[in-house]
């Protein structure tokens, strides 16, 4: 243990003392801990806690609205802790955070999805070790969570305990992310299934419904903008060569000049180049993008299922005769050999940890709040809300979402049933069995249903997750330098190149790729992977999962 | 035409305090500009050193470590910065020749029209699109000038005049065109205001006197209105010089694609991805102190250089 560990243990037993009578020691204690041990803090302790701000609209404002006044009553009032909400702005989170560090405004924790960014945080002194006793004391609900689902060997990061894990429940699998496609242009064009939508059927079909005049660019397109672009999960091969997976496996920075990226973008160019894609989809954005789904001139269109999905009632509504389906995980290979594979998620939801400016109060006021967060009665009511304001009963007797736009303002929930507060304890509303999950997560009013097909999609996914098709990126117990510095440069100059490349003739495309490669690895991807091996052959890597069930890709 | 003489300045003999005391209320507005100079352009000043720095937020300016001119041999030495820097004066002097005559020009042409509610309706018109932002602009030039769906391409090709799109924001050349072209419509209504207030400060009994000597409209705007906009026309150009190393992050990002990187890529750009988003603030603010150096720079070259040729300068 270290001397800041030591320090910081002594001062949580002295803390602890002050603010729990009735905890007179961390080690040995057999009374009450956790919620039953709590007392009011003698002098009012402030937290603040983060909160994506995502512009979305006719969302309450998220520091302060029903709920988070509700946490206050509920939970801060309680115990004589100020909760203080701090909007963070989604897309540009790095910034907020260094903002409020330099003017020493820092929230009592740091949250974040990507393991990048804390990972910067903790080597840059954004983030403090603590005690992971201490936690286990304060917030045991939530540290045995953490224990059950084996996360523990995630804490450490940096050479020391950083980080707090969420829970992120079916991890393996992508349920809520879901693609539509038009059934009617496929049926009307000869086909009774959806083809790959990474092989040369799919190209076929869409040359047929282009042919058929029903779409001008059948397949569409859209801007790259950004991380996780052009993800090479079905264009590798299977069993994964480990090292390749370190090198190239992550979905910060797209691999281009690794085989799988090459793959990719050859199928990209061939797509353009066969006329199916729109030539100028690269100024696309995204809403308009959806728009062209909506609007009937593109075949697919995939998003994350909610319990109101207002693009598919838009869908429709402009497209009253239209047939969509849902493209169900494939459990086989394709016709070319490569796998159906996918990325999976990290083994855990949000990643937590202490700011170097908080004082021991505000820390254990923070574990506090993180503990009565992930009691079942919180739990439900954060994501649910209120029976009759923001969910009801059906027939069967389990809850349903109100529509958002029909809840009231008074007690309107946060973006996707406030999730960017209870994110904290889990990545997902859970309605007991997978199938009540997801029935609970998607809209019942549309003229379609697509229970079945979520839930098959998401069976068939467990099952390519045993076959190794499943994949989880690879984690690094330390900040890589070469990332820090090189990431956005590459993501940018990636965006331009792809671009250039997935216009380019097919005869120049070869030429072209080991150009641009060269000089992507020259912009500073070569560093970037000569990094992550060698922290791979310091042991400083999540390894490579092995499967009993492993089944082989055939490409050549 | 003789050359225009310095205006006298009367000498003042009246001491600081007794003319502050007299003109208090002069001096209370003019402390309002001052104070908010010194607020937010030299109160910012001591945080320039973080350009010597590695500098990090949760270190700060005595925690960071000290490195020289590291950050500046990194940047110089970065080809995207070359490639910024190049593009940067570039366009900038592209946007200087295109769109400075131009307001010129229109102040000429508007300054001409005898019907002045035609002359009203014509100025709002053309100074609308000042107050219109990038983003709409860059958005309804998506929708008007796309090669395949935008509707100058479509009238085009109905009309038969061409066969396939004209890539105006697709193609880098063709881009560039657009992007200058979109500047000056932008910025050149309301770039003849300061033109047109110079314009009224011409004497009437000049164009009188030359109406009397036979001169036609054209020999007056020549003679008389040109010659009398001629220090603003100095004054503005010494200003704009200035900014030959700026470049404008909205206006970039409105019309960019990844097509045209190789001229869009300028500094505002470079120092938004490689500085900002990447959270290397040191970078971001040598970079910016670059702009301003050489801007600075050019500013006191202009000036001296107008000077030597006679006219008033700006300092």
């Amino acid at each position: 243990m270290n001397k800041k560990v030591i320090k910081r243990t002594l001062a949580a037993a002295l803390v602890g003392t002050m603010v729990f009578g009735s905890v007179p020691t961390i080690a040995g204690a057999e009374e009450a801990t956790g919620m039953d041990a709590w007392e009011a803090f003698d002098e009012t302790v402030t937290i603040k806690i983060p909160v994506y701000d995502r512009g979305a609209e006719g969302v309450p404002d998220v520091t302060n609205n029903y709920w988070t006044k509700w946490v206050q009553s509920e939970f801060g009032d309680k115990y004589n802790i100020n909760v203080e909400y701090v909007g963070i702005t989604r897309s540009d989170v790095m910034t907020d955070y260094a903002l409020l560090g330099a003017s020493g405004e820092l929230p009592t924790i740091l949250m974040e999805y990507d393991y990048d960014k804390l990972a910067t945080w903790a080597t840059e002194g954004y983030l403090t070790e603590y005690d992971l006793d201490y936690f286990a004391e304060i917030a045991p609900t939530y540290y045995q969570g953490m224990v059950d689902r084996d996360q523990l060997q995630y804490v450490e990061m940096a050479g020391g305990n950083y980080l707090v894990l969420s829970e992120r429940p079916y991890y393996e699998t992508n349920y809520t992310y879901i693609t539509f496609v038009r059934m009617d242009w496929l049926e009307e064009v000869g086909y009774d299934y959806i083809p790959s939508l990474t092989s040369q059927d799919y190209i076929d079909a869409m040359l047929a419904i282009k042919e058929a005049g029903i779409a001008e660019y059948p397949d569409g397109g859209v801007m790259l903008t950004g991380v996780g672009s052009d993800q090479t999960y079905a264009w590798r091969t299977y069993p994964q060569d480990e090292e390749n997976w370190v090198m190239y496996g992550d979905y910060q920075i797209p691999s281009l000049s690794s085989d799988e990226n090459y793959a990719l973008l050859s199928f990209l160019n061939q797509k353009y180049n066969a006329g199916i894609m729109n030539p100028e989809y690269y100024t696309i954005d995204t809403e308009t993008d959806k728009s062209n789904f909506i609007n009937g001139e593109t075949f697919a269109y995939s998003g994350y299922i909610s319990a109101s999905m207002d693009w598919l009632e838009s869908f429709y509504e402009q497209n009253p005769d239209a047939e969509l389906a849902v493209v169900v995980q494939s459990t086989e290979l394709n016709d070319e050999g490569y796998a159906p594979a996918y990325r999976a998620n990290n083994p855990f939801g949000m990643m937590i940890g202490f700011s170097s400016l908080a004082t021991e109060d505000e820390i254990t006021a923070a574990m506090m709040y993180m503990e009565w967060m992930c009691q079942d009665e919180t739990l439900e009511t954060f994501q649910w809300g209120i029976e009759g304001e923001n969910f009801t009963y059906d027939e069967d007797g389990n809850k349903v979402s109100i529509d958002y736009s029909e809840q009231s303002s008074d007690y309107k929930q946060g973006y996707n049933n406030s999730i960017d507060y209870w994110c904290i304890v889990t990545a997902s509303r859970s309605t007991g069995t997978i199938e009540d999950t997801i029935i609970a997560s998607l809209p019942q009013n549309l003229p379609q249903n697509f229970n079945d097909a979520v839930i098959e999609n998401y069976y068939n996914q467990v099952e390519v997750a045993s076959y190794g098709w499943a994949v989880t990126d690879c984690m690094f117990g330390d900040a890589l330098e070469s990332v820090t510095e090189y990431q956005e440069t590459l993501i940018n100059l990636y965006i331009e190149l792809r671009d250039k490349l997935v216009v380019a003739s097919e005869d120049e495309f070869d030429s072209l790729y080991e150009e641009y490669a060269q000089q992507y690895l020259d912009a500073g991807y070569q560093e970037v992977i000569d990094e992550r091996l060698e922290l791979f052959n310091e042991g400083m890597t999540t390894k490579l999962p092995t499967y009993d069930d492993a089944v082989a890709t055939t490409v050549e | 035409m003789a050359k225009t003489k310095k205006p006298v300045v009367p000498k003042n003999d009246i001491p600081l305090g007794k003319a502050m005391k007299r003109d208090w209320q002069l001096y209370v507005m003019l402390a309002f500009p001052i104070i908010l100079v010194i607020v937010f352009s030299y109160a910012a000043y001591p945080g320039l050193r973080m350009v010597f720095m590695d500098y990090k937020p949760m270190k700060g300016y005595a925690g960071s470590e000290w490195v020289g001119l590291e950050t500046f041999k990194k940047i110089f030495n970065d080809k995207d910065f070359i490639r910024a820097l190049r593009n940067s004066i570039a366009f900038n002097l592209l946007d200087l020749a295109v769109g400075f005559p131009l307001p010129i020009i229109l102040a000429l042409i508007l300054n001409e029209l005898r019907y002045p509610k035609f002359k009203k309706v014509t100025q709002t018109i053309l100074y609308l699109p000042h107050f219109l932002s990038w983003a709409i602009i860059g958005s309804v030039a998506y929708t008007m000038f796309r090669p395949s769906t935008g509707l100058v391409n479509i009238i085009l090709m109905n009309a038969g005049i061409i066969d396939s799109g004209i890539p105006f924001l697709t193609e880098k050349w063709h881009w560039a065109v657009t992007y200058l072209l979109l500047g000056v419509w932008q910025t050149m209504g309301w770039g003849t205001i300061m033109y047109l207030a110079a314009i009224t400060g011409i004497s009437g009994d000049l164009y009188e006197a030359a109406m009397i000597d036979g001169a036609g409209r054209w020999k007056r705007m020549l003679h008389i209105t040109l010659p009398g906009i001629r220090p603003t026309i100095v004054t503005l150009l010494i200003m704009n010089l200035g900014r030959v190393m700026g470049s404008n992050l909205e206006r970039l990002t409105a019309f960019e694609n990844s097509m045209v990187r190789d001229f869009s890529y300028q500094f505002a750009v470079y120092i938004y991805e490689k500085g900002l988003s990447a959270s290397k603030y040191s970078m971001a603010t040598a970079v910016n102190l670059f702009q301003s150096l050489v801007g600075v720079v050019l500013v006191l070259l202009a000036d001296r250089v107008a000077k030597k040729l006679g006219e008033d300068g700006l300092l």
